[in-house]
């Protein structure tokens, strides 16, 4: 049995990754025990797994670029993105581009819905891969072994916000901030183009979400319209941009009038990057890069467009 | 939540006598062998000694809830009261057998060590009283909430059993009391479900469910009591082993093979055959959601840290890699 899916696990990782990613990702920071398992349940071998079967999505069908990775600093950090487009496809590639494009690799962890780890198989595989429920106890110890947490401060506000609110940056939540400074990390603010035109909803069905227990049931022009097929996402170009890292000194038991304005600092640092992308995309939903003409790594952008 | 005893030097001397419950189990067996060696050893348990096995000192078949109990207390002067006499819901005794031990028991066998003047006392607990539960924490500190209360009634004996060590070690400062609340004990001559369990052919996990579980092999856990009778720090503490591994992966490192079943038909049928396998439906939770101890704290305060890694833990219940 477990010889089998080993054995599958291993192919996937073949198959999928090109020998470099590969070493990168084999070489991301992470502490293992004797059983090569870390203490929050991250499997490297089925994350790489994983990212090898799941490696098209990010190269070939949202084709995504990343912009000023290598802003990541090393050690603890707080990754600060947009979430939006219903799915949260932007947690995933903003993960894959930590895995397959940040040098040195990072692990990304991110953090489930509390009601989560009620799914079976999902959240099995969801924890393998380095995933778990949001909770400050939890992101708290992860920053204190030196690993990358992504969070999404505006959580289901800013994924379940319709496509004409698409960009517009919901409200943050305080607590990033006050976890940054009460374990002096560093945030990274990222603007994610493309993901939020990815399912555009112009509806959400509120009473069968309730009915359901889950945060919203969104309507788009071929969901449920064109029932299984409506629900892909739309393939859209993705940029993923990486501003510069902030570091925030003081009182992590400050008055909220300080730490808000602390968050929205990084709330206008995001901003800017997604604008940024915007203007450079000029609104080619689907084939437009929204990275900085002469940036750093453009160069091995191209490198990477041949042989893979 | 650690508090160091004011009341000087309270570790046992050696030659002193230690009272040992739960003397009958295998447990017991493993640590009262090596102290034996420095310590007289009395031991009691309600269960009779298990034919062909000799306790390493005085043995008394007594309930600890009796007053015969008091009869050992005065018989024998303990420096130390080693309380290994919890008894699992999987022990097969009913409800209200498992109060009269663990809570009733345990309210006498604390009394009179106070009123017996023992110095130091260790309540050997359980992560079980944690509780199962989605919305925990990965990792549990020994501040947290006894949620075990509110989701497993079955539980309430064992719950109430560390409560009531607990309040008692604020109440009477004069008895140094430790409650010490260990993950699942795993070795080759442990008696306890979770090493029957992985011991087994086939073992049974939940269909998409693989929670991580810790474990502590049986040579650290004595090492663990022997530590914790040599401070004088009373207290709770969470006691863990070297890593944390899902539940398909002990089995796989414990040699066995994972038979997965869906938990809407695992349920009913563990229900239904509760009566026979003396196995709680609750149990079934923890192979479900995790219930993952942060050890910190007793590995920083008493200077433990595990000898045998999780690997070697786990292979060693059948009693193969020999340990």
């Amino acid at each position: 049995m477990s010889g089998i899916a080993s054995r599958f696990k291993q192919l996937l990782i073949e198959r999928g990754l090109a020998p470099d990613e590969r070493h990168r990702v084999q070489h991301a920071p992470a502490e293992l025990n004797s059983a090569g398992i870390d203490d929050w349940g991250l499997d490297p071998i089925t994350l790489q797994a994983a990212l090898g079967a799941c490696r098209w999505l990010y190269r070939d069908y949202f084709r995504v670029e990343t912009n000023g990775i290598d802003r990541i600093p090393e050690g603890r950090v707080l990754i600060i993105a947009n979430h939006g487009g219903q799915i949260p496809f932007d947690g995933v590639l903003l993960g894959m581009s930590l895995l397959l494009d940040a040098k040195p690799a990072r692990i990304p962890r991110g953090m489930v819905e509390r009601w989560f780890p009620s799914l079976p198989f999902i959240s099995t595989l969801f924890m393998r891969c380095g995933q778990m429920v949001g909770d400050i106890h939890n992101c708290r110890d992860l920053l204190e072994r030196e690993q990358a947490v992504v969070v999404f401060p505006e959580g289901t506000r800013g994924s379940g916000k319709p496509f004409q609110k698409r960009y517009q940056l919901e409200r943050f939540g305080t607590g990033f901030v006050r976890l940054a400074l009460e374990t002096r990390t560093p945030i990274v603010p990222v603007g994610i183009i493309g993901c939020e035109e990815m399912y555009p909803a112009f509806l959400h069905l509120k009473k069968l979400a309730r009915w359901m227990g889950v945060p919203y049931v969104p309507v788009t022009p071929f969901f449920p319209a064109m029932g299984a097929l409506g629900a892909l996402p739309l393939p859209t170009k993705v940029t993923i941009r990486f501003g510069q890292p902030i570091r925030f000194e003081g009182d992590p038991d400050a008055p909220d009038s300080i730490i808000e304005e602390m968050v929205d600092e990084v709330k206008t640092a995001l901003a800017a990057e997604i604008r940024e992308g915007l203007r450079l995309r000029s609104g080619r939903v689907f084939t437009g890069s929204a990275r900085d003409q002469d940036s750093d790594d453009a160069a091995a952008r191209l490198g990477r467009s041949d042989g893979r | 939540m650690a508090v160091e005893s004011l009341v000087g030097d309270i570790a046992p001397k050696p030659g002193s006598t230690i009272l040992v419950t739960g003397a009958a189990g295998g447990l017991a067996s493993i640590v009262s062998d090596q102290l034996s060696e420095e310590f007289r050893l009395v031991g009691v348990d309600p269960r009779p000694m298990p034919y062909g096995r000799n306790f390493p000192g005085a043995f008394h078949m007594v309930d600890y809830a009796h007053r015969k109990m008091a009869d050992v207390f005065r018989r024998y002067q303990f420096s130390a009261v080693l309380h290994l006499g919890r008894v699992a819901a999987t022990s097969g005794l009913s409800r209200s057998a498992r109060y009269n031990v663990n809570v009733l028991g345990t309210r006498n066998l604390l009394s009179l060590s106070r009123k017996y003047r023992v110095r130091r006392v260790v309540v050997f607990s359980t992560f079980h009283v944690y509780g199962a539960h989605q919305h925990n924490h990965l990792h549990l500190t020994e501040d947290e909430p006894l949620r075990a209360s509110q989701i497993f009634p079955e539980l309430s004996d064992a719950i109430e059993l560390d409560n009531f060590a607990r309040t008692f070690s604020l109440q009477y400062p004069e008895v140094s009391t430790l409650i010490l609340r260990p993950v699942n004990v795993v070795g080759s001559k442990i008696q306890n479900e979770i090493s029957r369990l992985l011991r087994g052919e086939y073992v049974p996990k939940l269909l998409g469910y693989d929670p991580m579980l810790q474990f502590i092999h049986e040579v650290d856990v004595a090492r663990a009591l022997r530590l914790a009778l040599d401070s004088s720090r009373s207290g709770v503490y969470n006691v863990a082993g070297e890593g944390i591994v899902p539940w398909s992966t002990a089995i796989e490192l414990a040699g066995g093979v994972a038979l997965p079943i869906p938990h809407l038909l695992l349920y009913p049928l563990v229900g239904a055959l509760s009566p026979i396998s003396r196995i709680p439906k609750h149990l079934i939770d923890y192979f479900r959601y995790p219930v993952i101890l942060k050890d910190q704290g007793f590995r920083r305060d008493f200077g433990f840290a595990p000898s045998v890694n999780t690997v070697d833990a786990l292979a060693s219940v059948r009693g193969g890699r020999g340990r």
